[in-house]
């Protein structure tokens, strides 16, 4: 509880174990834990928080929790009850599961016939459906299967006021009302607590596999790349992993067997001089694996695909410039991914310089870890759109006292 | 009607050459494609930038002049149905594409630009852009991005909000906003993907990013002749269960075929299910599931199974399919397009129950589906001389509907909401739900000038609506539970 609440932790939790009982309601200084049954005691949490002002943080494991600002300390809403797959109609290929679920358990149960959502996020075994839904995570999948927003045809939330909504349907094709799942999706927690989701299911990329090329400098990707993009080829995913001296390409192709030999041939000649070897799954762990040095930056990029070696190009040179290291992984959707091993006072001028350097052609750079140090002052969004107002103003229709994440967001949303 | 000083501030908007008020031109957008909706407004206005856009937006903003945008006017529920008294702002003329970006993969248009356009122009370049209603040689991106338009291809490369990147939008204050961009996952809320199908309710669209595709290597379509769209039906299920996802999966009952067969003679087989399958892809991924499709269809009875050899009969499969709406003219003097969405599964049981339901009316239901996503469009014909007929093919045809939500599908799958099926949605949401959507609504359109009067079932007022806590549907109590 902060100062301004009017009551405190011990009251909190007393209310909260009313609702959701003892054994689920936990206190640790100033926060207190809540795990709900179902969305009818999330309802009636929220409205006990948003009556009593006190800030509610909706939690899935907390692997994503650094994101975004800080939040103060209320009651932090852990969804870890609400952990089942609760619908697999295989054959009309969509699910529905409850936002507490691990990815990997739900992909588990998917895998049992066959179907996936077509999705790599981070941390699958211990991130939810909720946390990756809500911060719009996505991996390499995402170039052939689209993010999250093309995958999510429904969802049910719980509002700040206790109302329990449904969105969407659980069918794939479906432009009856407002699409609120889409608003949902990326929200950090800000506009109401997500408890189910409805997923449309593709079958499992059986048959795949991996190839890589290494060059020194990422530029030398470049050509390959546009070729390979502009190619009829159709990869499941492409990334390029790149480091102070060194680079690499990953493709991933998933195919009929039979059509194997072919498309490596065709890769072959897309990459003309550049070697290319037969690979092995792990390297889709790159993105991840930047996260693994804790002491590290990390910066979620997003640009033209075109940009991609170039940004990495110009990163390589400056590091070897300004004797850094960095690691990165960049998707030929345009995301990227860096983690940089610079000192915190240097943080915001690179930031800075990054900015600038994708924003003529509309790109953002979000920073996911920060040294504490320079959280104060430091913008973590980067958000210039001119839509902010109307963000805001949609933050305040649905959240009118500021009760769900208040200030995690962009531009303090 | 429209006072004349505020006539004389929408011609200074966008100029006397962008202005029409006179009665008779006025008629010429009193409907859209549902035409059985009629209402002349006040003014047309046909700007020609976003400035001007704006420019009028403001000028219905200071008054409180309801508008409703409008493309090409194809829309089938009453979507660009204008406001008694309103004003039109029709997006008609501005019809450029302003970039193209082959190397990423996007362009960016202008709203009334048509959508067949959009392919033409980076065709040269081996690209298309992948949503096409059977209306696109006359639809606009503007009301494509309104309805989120799907098409027969959407199965495999998604409706139209999967290749909107980003847009320009006048809201309905007036102030231009820029939603998404180029980029993916800009920081925000994604309001792109809120704009997308939210049918002219929260703005003008001025601008429109848009994904485009590499074309692929091959095509192919196989047509498969059935006794019933019941045999056709399971041959979709076992096809999409085999792990495949082909860029679409139509079918057609008998009295569909005979209406496209009469219109553009497509050289169908006579069957009682007719089903559509085209693969796409690298050629020698396409081999092999073309195969496997076949053995697919022949075990599950298919009298014939074909292959279309050429370019030029695969376009006719495909001219013969897009006409089947329009073809119902020839086999029945009127009749109502429907749009309902279910589970695949549930498609041999709704179509009994279609049956069932048609023949208690004592009318003849067509069936034409987008089998792949379970998106129906049955045609209900009648003959609107017959005293009392329109009124049961009304009837039936919501009734149809029902069924779809009650099956745990939807109302619509991309003819949209609009006029027409405003109850229907109130069937399919509970109120909270339909609140909720309305704070999304208050917050871009807090008063209620953007298409008022259409989507949600009744008209409700931003300042006094509080949404309620939880109470169960309907459906719920009556132990359907969590139908969708
Ligand atoms: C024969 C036929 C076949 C069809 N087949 C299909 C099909 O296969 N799939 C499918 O999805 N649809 C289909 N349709 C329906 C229709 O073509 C689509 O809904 C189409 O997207 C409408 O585009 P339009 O330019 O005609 O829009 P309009 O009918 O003019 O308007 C539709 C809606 O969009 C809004 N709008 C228009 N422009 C803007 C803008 N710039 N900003 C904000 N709102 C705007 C309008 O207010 C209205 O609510 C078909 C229609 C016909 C007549």
């Amino acid at each position: 509880m902060t100062s301004t609440t009017a009551i405190t932790a011990q009251e909190c939790a007393a209310q909260l174990a009313n609702i959701a009982g003892e054994a689920h309601t936990e206190v640790a200084g100033e926060t207190v834990s809540v795990a709900p049954l179902d969305a009818a005691q999330i309802s009636q949490i929220l409205r006990f928080a948003d009556a009593n002002a006190i800030s509610v943080t909706p939690f899935g494991s907390g692997t994503k929790a650094g994101w975004g600002n800080p939040v103060a300390p209320g009651i932090r809403l852990s969804l870890n009850r609400r952990n089942s797959l609760r619908e697999h109609p295989w054959q009309d290929m969509t699910c529905t599961v409850e936002a507490g679920c691990t990815w990997a358990s739900m992909q588990a149960e998917l895998a049992q016939h066959g179907q996936m959502v077509a999705l790599d996020p981070l941390w699958p075994e211990r991130a939810t459906v909720g946390g990756i839904v809500a911060t719009n995570d996505s991996g390499a999948l995402r170039l052939k299967y689209g993010g999250l927003r093309d995958l999510i045809i429904g969802m049910t939330i719980v509002l700040p006021d206790g109302t329990i909504a449904k969105t969407g349907g659980k069918v794939v094709k479906n432009v009856a009302g407002y699409d609120l799942h889409k608003l949902m999706t990326g929200s950090f927690g800000t506009l109401g607590v997500i408890t189910e989701v409805n997923f449309r299911l593709h079958p499992a990329e059986t048959d795949a596999r991996t190839w890589t090329a290494t060059a020194p400098d990422a530029l030398q990707f470049a050509e390959p790349l546009r070729i390979l993009l502009d190619s009829q080829m159709t990869p499941s995913s492409i990334q390029l992993r790149a480091g102070k001296l060194q680079s690499a390409l990953d493709v991933r192709i998933a195919t009929r067997p039979e059509a194997f030999d072919e498309q490596a041939a065709r890769l072959r000649k897309i990459l003309g001089q550049i070697e290319l070897s037969d690979s092995v799954n792990e390297v889709w762990q790159a993105r991840q694996r930047l996260f693994d040095h804790e002491d590290r930056v990390i910066l979620k990029a997003s640009m033209l695909s075109s940009d991609i070696c170039s940004v990495s190009s110009e990163l390589q040179h400056l590091a070897a410039k300004q004797e850094f290291e960095f690691d990165l992984t960049a998707q030929a959707t345009g995301l990227m991914t860096v983690s940089l091993n610079i000192p915190a006072d240097a943080v915001p001028r690179l930031l800075d310089q990054l900015r600038s350097r994708l924003r003529t052609s509309g790109g953002s750079v979000i920073a996911l870890r920060i040294p504490e140090s320079i959280r104060a002052g430091l913008d973590v969004w980067g958000c210039d759109s001119n839509a902010l107002a109307l963000m805001r103003e949609i933050k305040r229709r649905f959240d009118p006292n500021r009760t769900l994440n208040p200030g995690r967001f962009v531009g303090n949303i | 009607m429209l006072p004349q000083s505020h006539i004389d501030e929408l011609r200074s908007a966008v100029g006397a050459d962008g202005l029409i008020t006179g009665e008779s031109q006025l008629q010429t957008y009193e409907c859209d494609g549902l035409t059985n909706f009629r209402v002349l407004p006040g003014a047309v206005v046909l700007p020609r930038s976003a400035a001007q856009v704006q420019a009028v937006v403001r000028v219905c903003a200071r008054h409180k002049i309801p508008f409703v945008s409008r493309g090409a006017g194809t829309g089938l529920s009453g979507g660009a149905l204008p406001a008694a008294g309103g004003v039109v702002i029709s997006l008609a003329r501005m019809n450029r594409i302003l970039e193209v970006d082959i190397a990423n993969r996007y362009v960016v248009v202008e709203p009334g630009v048509i959508n067949a356009h959009v392919t033409a122009r980076v065709a040269p370049q081996g690209y298309f852009y992948a949503p096409d209603p059977s209306s696109q040689s006359v639809c606009t991106i503007g009301g494509n991005v309104a309805e989120n338009s799907g098409g027969a291809h959407c199965l495999k490369y998604g409706f139209t909000v999967t290749h909107t990147l980003g847009l320009e939008v006048v809201l309905p204050n007036g102030e231009i906003v820029q939603l998404g961009s180029p980029t993916l996952d800009a920081p925000g809320y994604d309001l792109t993907g809120v704009f997308v199908g939210s049918e002219g309710t929260l703005g003008v669209a001025t601008k429109v990013i848009l994904r485009i595709v590499k074309r692929p290597e091959v095509v192919q379509t196989l047509l498969a002749a059935f006794d019933s769209p019941h045999a056709a039906g399971q041959t979709v299920s076992d096809i999409i269960a085999a792990g495949m996802l082909p860029s679409a999966l139509e079918i057609m009952d008998a009295l569909a075929i005979e209406a496209a067969e009469a219109a553009v003679h497509a050289n169908y087989p006579v069957c009682g299910g007719l089903l559509l399958v085209e693969l796409d892809g690298p050629s020698s991924e396409v081999e092999a599931l073309m195969s496997e499709a076949r053995a697919i269809c022949s075990k599950n009875g298919a009298q014939q199974v074909r292959v279309a050899q050429s370019d030029q009969e695969r376009a006719l499969v495909w001219k013969g399919r897009k006409a089947a709406f329009a073809a119902m003219g020839r086999i029945s003097p009127n009749y109502i397009v429907q749009d309902g969405v279910i589970p695949r599964t549930a498609l041999p049981s709704v179509l009994s129950e279609i049956d069932r339901m048609a023949s208690a009316a004592g009318l003849r239901v067509a069936n034409v589906f987008h089998a792949g996503d379970g998106n129906l469009h049955p045609l209900v014909l009648y003959d609107r001389a017959i005293a009392g007929q329109e009124e049961l093919a009304l009837d039936l045809s919501y009734r149809i509907l029902h069924l779809c939500v009650d099956n745990g599908g939807s109302i619509t799958g991309e003819h949209g909401v609009g006029k027409e099926k405003q109850e229907a949605l109130g069937y399919m949401f509970s109120e909270p739900d339909l609140a909720t959507m309305q704070l999304v609504r208050c917050a871009f359109d807090p008063e209620n000038i953007a298409n008022p009067d259409k989507v949600f079932p009744r008209t409700r007022l931003c300042a006094a609506e509080i949404p309620g806590p939880y109470t169960p549907h309907p459906l719920e109590t009556a132990g359907i539970a969590e139908i969708f």
